[in-house]
């Protein structure tokens, strides 16, 4: 049953928001965007450090979030990219193929696994990202 | 590599990158570039338009394997990563004006200061 809405309450406090999101993850979400573009590095080796340092994220959320966050991100760019047509499709089928049994085996592992060894996990993929990009400049 | 030699390698390259997406949160472009255009002998270009539509299903799945287990807010995620493909933008404009080695070498340190705390925080016992 829907009834009449009480016009009495008053809307409930907030402090200022964009899109529902506090100033400080409006500021590293935006960051982590202009970052990963300037660096062409992907958003995710941007914004879980970003999310970790700055907003005191626990490791694992950093993560889902980081995971969540590409998707609208690579969305923007596939659009970009696919109207220059350079994408080739088989491969990218066959990669897509075993990517996605792949994301289901290391999401599972995500809900699972302790903080300290997602933390050196990652820790030394950083390091490995770290090397290739001073290697390739 | 050529032919199903190829296509094999492809798939396989797939799950690892794919894990690796799952596990950490990223895209998997970092791996899936360089494998592409030494393995697969794509330009650079090519490979990045490439991994970008492997990118999208990957975290697409992921996050529905993770919101299926009540781990992280895909809302939130969502709405944070709409804010990040605003700021790609400005960033990829930026790139163009900017000194992008410098840059780099300069994110490349941070990356390293940032894996040297993630593994001495989790070494040290509290």
């Amino acid at each position: 049953m829907r009834a009449t809405a009480p016009t009495s309450d008053p809307p409930p406090a907030r402090t200022r928001t964009v899109l529902g999101l506090e100033p400080r993850f409006v500021a590293i979400g935006v960051a982590g965007g202009i970052l990963s573009g300037l660096l062409g590095v992907g958003g995710g080796i941007v914004m879980v450090p970003l999310l970790v340092i700055w907003a005191a994220y626990a490791q694992r959320d950093a993560h889902a979030t980081s995971l969540g966050a590409i998707i609208p991100i690579s969305c923007a760019s596939v659009i970009t990219y696919g109207a220059a047509g350079e994408v080739h499709p088989g491969p990218a089928l066959a990669l897509a193929a075993g990517s996605i049994a792949g994301a289901r085996i290391g999401a599972g592992a995500l809900s699972r696994i302790e903080e300290r060894p997602l933390k050196i996990v990652f820790g030394l993929f950083l390091a490995a990202v770290a090397i290739l990009m001073l290697v390739r400049g | 590599m050529t032919g199903i030699v190829l296509v094999v390698a492809l798939v396989a390259f797939g799950v690892v990158t794919g894990a690796t997406s799952g596990l950490l949160g990223v895209g998997g472009g970092t791996l899936m570039v360089p494998f592409l255009t030494l393995a697969a002998g794509m330009s650079q270009h090519a490979a990045e338009a490439t991994s970008l539509l492997v990118v999208l299903p990957t975290a697409i799945v992921g996050s529905l394997v993770l919101r299926r287990r009540g781990i992280g807010d895909l809302g939130l995620a969502l709405r944070f990563g709409a804010l990040g493909a605003a700021g790609g933008i400005v960033g990829a404009l930026l790139a163009l004006a900017l000194p992008g080695h410098v840059l780099r070498i300069m994110f490349a340190c941070f990356l390293l200061l940032v894996s040297v705390r993630l593994v001495r925080d989790s070494l040290v016992p509290r």
